[in-house]
């Protein structure tokens, strides 16, 4: 058992080792596999190392990639060196390699440093672990999945020594913690990929609009990540500005790709020719000759902010809804206008456009089939709840009312799982004070 | 540093209450070049008029899209105060800062993640009502030191328990703090958390005593959790049952329903109420209700509010109980 009595001195280890085995090795487990995080799996494993087995510790991971060996903590828990493995010290190298533990006394005097050159490659690590002296220093091998990840040092001063009982438990633990931290590792490149393809995949930010207000929100259907079938972007010059909000077809990573390809060749479509209609036309030919049996349905809106504060828009859609306007006094129109899905049949039709003005106060929104159609206990949200919203938010700026959707669609769902939503509002500014 | 004077809030007060943005801005941008510091701006001007502006709707002289534009007023003043902003002292941790789900109500944590970068540390603010995954991605893909978690309203409080699962599982430590928990600790400590604030500087103080590593928080106790998941889960029939047994409303104006609205939060916070253990809880809703009722035409409805909460979760004793306990005849007036 570890330890075989409460420790003495000014160690601050806690006795908690009395439990049977099997529990240790079961508490030790749902500690280690707590976080995916590699530094907080580094720092839990240290945490329960230094409060439980040892007055000093020392994780090294190699990395075989850099061939660099990376410490961490000592008397820091939080501490990080990296050390280049050439100039690391041999007796570690042979503890990582072989798989094989090492047992030293450090005496006060004798043999001072040797013992500690040859496992620790870092000369403040080093004199750290000196200052326990007379100590012992176990290296343990660490490693997970047929191949060694790095070793946990430790150093209990004297007179605690490590007996065969101590090595072999804590052999365990470094092994259960090398699985820990074999696991943080795939996670961690796992994550990497995610992270940057996200940041490509993901819409970009907003573009400042003289005059105009814009606000936009998105919820993924996979609640942990920020990508998903639909997609908005807005882009332009000051003359005027394109809003586009689409969906494509299925969720997840799948969808993410292909609402980027539309975004991307809708960006390229409207550098030649902002008709939304034909930048529907040109999108619809693209995704056809992609021969992806995938669909999308756009709104695209075409700003032109007038000198008087007005905006004139004009829009096309293929195959979604048109958008909602809420006149400042609270009325909520929504254009006649009808497409075609865009990416399934090639076809010559022209996307119908249809323009009207936004005055100052005035908003326009554009929203994925994920709102309306956002289930709950009560059944489906609906356009008439969508609608009865935004009368109450009209005049209240594009930032208020958008936030206002969120919240409504996310209370009606009480919890419940749900598509994509997404939303966007378009409000010219109001000059000077005045809202209400 | 000098101090805030009433001037100051008053001046930012009338900018919101006209939703004029540049206005708010440059009272902001005045007070900063007049040497207010950052946490000052944040903590004694901005926070303090968006209480004002909640209790403008709470007492019914402003409309919910009034409430909710004033807000956004608030979000581009802090947004402005961070980027006028330079973080001093040494550089600490990372520090994620989120509302559980249904907590929307962003304005108090963006504060705290202002107080804290002030401090040095390094901010990720997920903003309002934060699904669990999605906190737990941040966490793993992080490794921060520290979850902050906000909570406002009672209806966070349940989810706020799943953050503190999520984030001590992973060994991180969890500050919480907001309205929601209280004048003390003790429903942050029932839930979990490693410590609690009152405000964004009692935040930016609790924050440096925190462990690296904490263990996984014990489950909460099994009867309690089985009967807070089965009012979750039947919500919105208990809300039904109880806007039942309170009768003929008032005629609604402006698109509310401050019957059911009030009834909605009520159920919510007897849930937070029973998985704390705090009737306290119970105490500030009525409150709440009580204003929000009166203000819209209901004459003394506190009473008819609890005897209606009590029919509607009789199946549910603790939460009946404490119902019946501790919803008072005549709330105290909040504002």
């Amino acid at each position: 058992m570890l330890p075989v009595e409460p420790p003495v001195g000014d160690t601050t280890w806690e006795v908690v080792l009395d439990a049977p085995r099997q529990d240790v090795g079961q508490i030790l487990d749902i500690e280690l596999s707590g976080s995916l995080n590699l530094r907080r799996t580094v720092m839990r494993t240290l945490e329960v190392t230094r409060s439980r087995f040892a007055d000093w510790a020392l994780v090294v991971v190699a990395d075989p990639r850099s061939d660099s060996l990376t410490l961490y903590g000592g008397e820091d828990p939080r501490a990080t060196t990296t050390v280049r493995r050439a100039a690391s010290a041999d007796l570690l190298q042979q503890v990582i390699e072989s798989g094989q533990h090492e047992l030293l006394s450090v005496d006060s005097d004798a043999v001072p440093f040797d013992a500690l050159t040859a496992l620790i490659p870092h000369e403040p690590l080093r004199d750290e672990a000196a200052r326990l002296r007379p100590a012992d220093v176990l290296a343990l091998p660490m490693a997970a999945r047929g191949a060694p990840l790095g070793a946990l040092i430790l150093v209990r001063r004297s007179g605690r020594g490590f007996d065969e009982t101590d090595v072999a438990l804590l052999g365990q633990f470094a092994a259960r913690a090398a699985l820990a931290l074999d696991s943080a590792r795939i996670y961690e490149d796992h994550a990497r990929v995610t992270r940057v393809l996200e940041e490509n995949l993901r819409p970009p930010g907003l573009p400042v609009i003289p005059g105009v207000e814009l606000a936009t929100s998105f919820r993924s259907a996979a609640e942990h990540l920020e990508i998903g079938g639909d997609f908005y972007d807005v882009h332009g010059d000051d003359d005027s500005w394109l809003v586009v909000l689409g969906d494509v077809c299925g969720k997840g990573v799948d969808a993410a790709v292909l609402n980027s390809r539309a975004r991307q060749s809708i960006r390229t479509a409207a550098r030649y020719d902002r008709s939304p209609g034909r930048i529907l036309s040109t999108l619809n030919d693209v995704l056809y000759d992609d021969a992806s049996d995938k669909f999308v349905t756009v709104v695209c809106a075409l700003l032109t902010p007038r000198d008087d504060g007005s905006v004139l828009v004009q829009v096309a859609v293929a195959g979604h809804p048109a958008p909602l306007v809420v006149r400042a006094g609270g009325e909520v129109e929504q254009p006649a206008i009808s497409g075609r899905l865009a990416g399934v049949i090639r076809h010559d039709d022209r996307y119908q456009e249809v323009g009207f003005d936004l005055l100052p106060g005035d908003s326009m929104v554009l929203f994925s089939d994920g709102i309306y159609e956002a289930k709950g206990p009560r059944g489906l949200y609906g356009m008439d709840r969508l609608r009865t919203v935004l009368e109450r938010y009209a005049g209240s700026g594009a930032v208020a009312m958008c936030e206002a959707v969120e919240q409504d669609v996310v209370e009606h769902l009480g919890g419940h799982g749900h598509d994509d939503m997404t939303a966007l509002v378009v409000a010219p500014r109001r000059t000077g004070a005045g809202q209400g | 540093m000098t101090a805030t004077t009433l001037d100051d809030v008053e001046r930012f007060d009338a900018a919101v209450a006209r939703a004029d943005v540049d206005a708010a801005l440059s009272v902001v941008q005045d007070l900063l070049d007049g040497g207010l510091d950052p946490v000052g701006v944040m903590v004694d001007v901005i926070a303090p008029v968006q209480t004002r502006v909640g209790r403008r709707w709470q007492s019914g002289a402003w409309s919910v899209a009034q409430e909710h534009a004033a807000t956004s007023v608030a979000v581009s003043a802090l947004e402005a105060v961070a980027r006028a902003t330079q973080p001093q002292g040494r550089a600490r941790g990372r520090v994620v800062i989120a509302c559980a789900e249904r907590e929307w109500h962003a304005v108090p944590a963006m504060i705290v993640a202002g107080a804290l970068r002030t401090q040095g540390w390094q901010t990720m603010l997920l903003g309002a009502s934060t699904p669990t995954a999605r906190l737990s991605r941040y966490l793993q893909d992080l490794g921060p030191d520290v979850t902050a978690v906000s909570c406002s309203v009672a209806a966070g409080l349940p989810n706020a328990r799943g953050f503190i699962e999520a984030s001590t599982t992973a060994g991180i430590p969890v500050l919480a703090g907001g309205a929601a928990f209280g004048p003390d600790s003790l429903r942050a400590d029932r839930l979990g958390a490693t410590a609690w604030a009152a405000d964004a500087r009692g935040a930016a103080a609790a924050i440096e005593g925190l462990p690296l590593v904490v263990p996984a928080v014990p489950p909460l106790p099994g009867d309690l959790t089985r009967e807070v998941a089965a009012l979750r889960t039947a919500h919105d029939a208990v809300v039904d049952e109880a806007l039942r047994r309170t009768g003929v409303a008032p005629a609604a104006v402006d698109g509310e329903d401050p019957m059911r609205e009030s009834l909605d939060q009520a159920v919510h916070s007897v849930a937070g109420a029973v998985l704390t253990d705090d009737p306290r809880l119970l105490g500030d809703t009525a409150g709440w209700v009580s204003d929000v009722l009166r203000a819209r035409g209901f004459d003394d409805p506190d009473a008819a509010v609890r005897d209606a909460l009590v029919h509607a979760m009789r199946e549910y004793p603790r939460a009946a109980t404490m119902v019946g306990d501790h919803w008072p005849d005549v709330a105290p007036r909040s504002a």
